[in-house]
């Protein structure tokens, strides 16, 4: 092994090889946060459970019954889980990755190892939520005796979509609050307004409808918009994945992209500024 | 093999960002839009390269740069100029035990700790029973560590430390650690280390350790290489620095912390035996706190006193002349010395709380908490401890007469 510091050269992305020889610490750093999420609660894992359980419940009791939210005939509790999973997911990675550079700046101020495995491990973590509500939506499915729209494959497609822009987002909170600390204070309103600007208990077309043209496109800036909404739609056939969804695509890959990049820029004097 | 050169870091004073929410707005503006603070190099130039199989040692003063130059080579921070390569698989050990978890058990720690500090899991596995052992932890194992003992804590970190098997090594002097008997397990682990061959930069404050280790050390001082050599040399060079610097002397007299008006203190400075102003003691070296008080009315006899305690805050004594009638403090200024003898001290940072009172009736007129502190290294090494920082347990460090009476037992 040969390790060569250069102060006048450096490299615009992660070393994806550097990243690959320290993969067991990245198992181990998921690892641990699982089994400390858990330690010493008395009911354990079924936390995991009850957590996207309540919030089906009171979302389906809000939208569902008081708004009355049109799923084109669709249960409502099923419709919400859809969304409720993929949300849940991209708020836990915002939150935890975003976090996580300053929650071990113990670790980084005594040891080497690449940094981007601090955030990236955190969103391996939140994927026990996204499969416990992916179990959930199953039962569903079970309960109303319905099967899912042929084109489900392609809702694979969107959740990898979906953990992309989670990712990105989560990379980029967490390289920003190392010099704005502020932000740890955002994320918590970003998510709680996320969730009614994203198409999490409705129908995207229910906002858009009669909007113009450009105001659809802000709309769909949001990653999570059009990802949530064609991720439903793959599903249930709700909802309609096309006009200005493409935009969250694009949106998303940028947000990595852009997140690695400067990441990597603050990668270099992140034990400086801890 | 490492090769070192023209390294240097930039820091900039005052934070990076700049904004102190203390200070005013338009102050806040202003440092934003200046940018940042200003910039100073903590270490530049420095140019060296160890060769494969060689313990290299980096000694300097407090704010030589060591600390600075050890994070850059460690990879924790990048240089602001200048390359350096590095032939090997390295690890770099500033502390023991990063990144464990007290919720986890021992044994979750010893892999998290291990992959941490850039083994495999499979490594680890493979070492498990061997570290366990060797920390003597054996039966805690499955325990959470937050119900450790800080001292079973630091043995079970110290164990997983003690068995990567990096072919270049960076340490720190921190690492003797626990209690006498894992220190000496653990320090004759690190020798079996540093002579099994490695190449070892090893950063240290403690010259017995340097002497008995390393085969050539260097020098820093304020940020730069002042010389590289055989370690004899340099370590000789180090210490006749430290007696010569010239720090000056503290000016107390403005200092608020004030009973009455009858009597101050004046100028404090530690002193070697030729009256040098000095800022580290060697264990074994005569050196003196020197006190200038200012006697304003002749009421009083304020006398000084000193109370002396360790970085622990255990108080170690307090002394003062106050018991000795020959000194008249009379209106005016008076310089005392209080000389502390060889071997009583130690190894550590000793501060001093100086104070004035006058005793016949008591009156304390001042006292200044923590004023003064001094580093008080080792200097005599010894080969059965060549990396334990010659911390010997204890408060004190007497050097007390052994005698030996080979009579047979009746």
């Amino acid at each position: 092994m040969r390790i060569e510091v250069d102060a006048k050269r450096w490299r615009w992305l992660p070393d994806l090889r550097e990243f690959y020889a320290y993969r067991d610490l990245f198992l181990v750093l998921a690892y641990r946060d699982l089994q400390v999420r858990y330690a010493q609660t008395v009911l354990g894992i079924v936390w995991a459970v009850v957590q996207p359980c309540a919030t089906l419940v009171v979302m389906t009791l809000v939208f569902g019954r008081a708004v009355g939210v049109d799923t084109s005939g669709i249960p409502y509790p099923l419709f919400a889980i859809t969304g409720i999973s993929a949300w849940t997911y991209f708020a836990f990675v915002m939150k935890e990755s975003g976090g996580s550079l300053i929650a071990s700046q113990e670790m980084v101020r005594k040891v080497y190892f690449p940094r981007l495995l601090v955030p990236v491990s955190k969103s391996a973590v939140g994927i026990t939520d996204l499969v416990v509500a992916l179990a959930v939506m199953v039962v569903l499915f079970f309960h109303y005796g319905m099967a899912p729209e042929p084109h489900i494959v392609l809702a694979l497609f969107y959740l990898f979509g979906i953990m992309i822009s989670a990712l990105g987002v989560g990379i980029w909170v967490s390289a920003l609050t190392i010099r704005y600390r502020d932000l740890q204070h955002v994320v918590p309103f970003a998510i709680q307004l996320g969730l009614f600007l994203t198409p999490v208990a409705y129908t995207a077309g229910a906002v858009t409808g009669n909007l113009p043209g450009w105001m659809q496109a802000v709309y769909f800036l949001n990653p999570m918009a059009g990802l949530i909404e064609g991720y439903r739609w793959c599903l249930l056939g709700v909802g309609d994945p096309g006009g200005w969804c493409w935009l969250s695509f694009v949106s998303s890959a940028v947000l990595l992209l852009s997140s690695f990049v400067y990441f990597r820029k603050m990668e270099r004097v992140v034990a400086d500024l801890l | 093999m490492i090769t070192v050169q023209g390294i240097g870091k930039q820091y900039r004073l005052g934070g990076a960002a700049g904004i102190d929410p203390r200070d005013s707005l338009m102050n806040n503006i202003r440092a934003v839009l200046r940018g940042r603070g200003k910039p100073f190099w903590a270490i530049r130039n420095i140019d060296f390269t160890v060769n494969e199989g060689e313990v290299f040692g980096v000694i300097g003063r407090n704010g030589a740069g060591k600390s600075t130059l050890l994070k850059v080579l460690s990879r924790i921070t990048v240089p602001t100029e200048g390359r350096f390569v590095i032939e090997g698989r390295l690890s770099s050990l500033l502390e023991v035990g990063t990144g464990f978890h007290p919720d986890l058990s021992g044994r979750d720690n010893v892999y998290l700790n291990g992959t941490i500090l850039g083994m495999r899991r499979a490594e680890v596995k493979a070492k498990f029973d061997e570290i366990v052992e060797f920390s003597g932890v054996a039966r805690f194992i499955d325990t959470p560590v937050k119900r450790y003992s800080s001292g079973q804590k630091v043995r079970l970190a110290f164990a997983v430390a003690a068995h990567l098997e990096p072919e270049v090594l960076i340490i720190d002097e921190v690492l003797a650690v626990g209690d006498m008997e894992f220190q000496r397990k653990s320090m004759s682990k690190m020798k079996d280390v540093a002579l099994s061959g490695r190449t070892v930069i090893f950063v240290s404050h403690n010259m017995g350790a340097v002497n008995g280790l390393c085969h050539r050390c260097l020098l820093l001082d304020q940020g730069g290489v002042e010389m590289i050599g055989h370690t004899s040399d340099v370590t000789r060079r180090y210490l006749e620095r430290s007696a010569a610097a010239g720090s000056s002397r503290k000016d107390v007299s403005q200092h608020p912390h004030q009973r009455d008006d009858q009597a101050r203190l004046l100028y404090l400075r530690w002193v070697d035996a030729d009256r040098n102003t000095i800022d580290e003691a060697r264990v074994t070296q005569r050196f003196g706190l020197e006190i200038v008080h200012e006697v304003r009315t002749s009421d009083v006899r304020p006398h000084p006193v000193v109370l002396i305690c360790n970085a622990n805050g255990d108080q170690i004594f307090t002394t003062t002349p106050g018991l000795d009638s020959a000194l008249n403090y009379a209106p005016g200024t008076h310089t005392t010395t209080v000389w502390f003898p060889p071997d009583l001290l130690n190894v550590g940072t000793i501060y001093a709380t100086v104070g004035l009172v006058t005793w016949l009736p008591h009156q304390p007129h001042q006292s200044l908490e923590n004023i003064m502190s001094i580093e008080v290294l080792d200097d005599t090494g010894s080969p059965t401890f060549p990396l334990a920082n010659q911390r010997l347990d204890g408060i004190i460090r007497p050097n007390l007469r052994w005698e030996v009476n080979d009579q047979p037992v009746e």
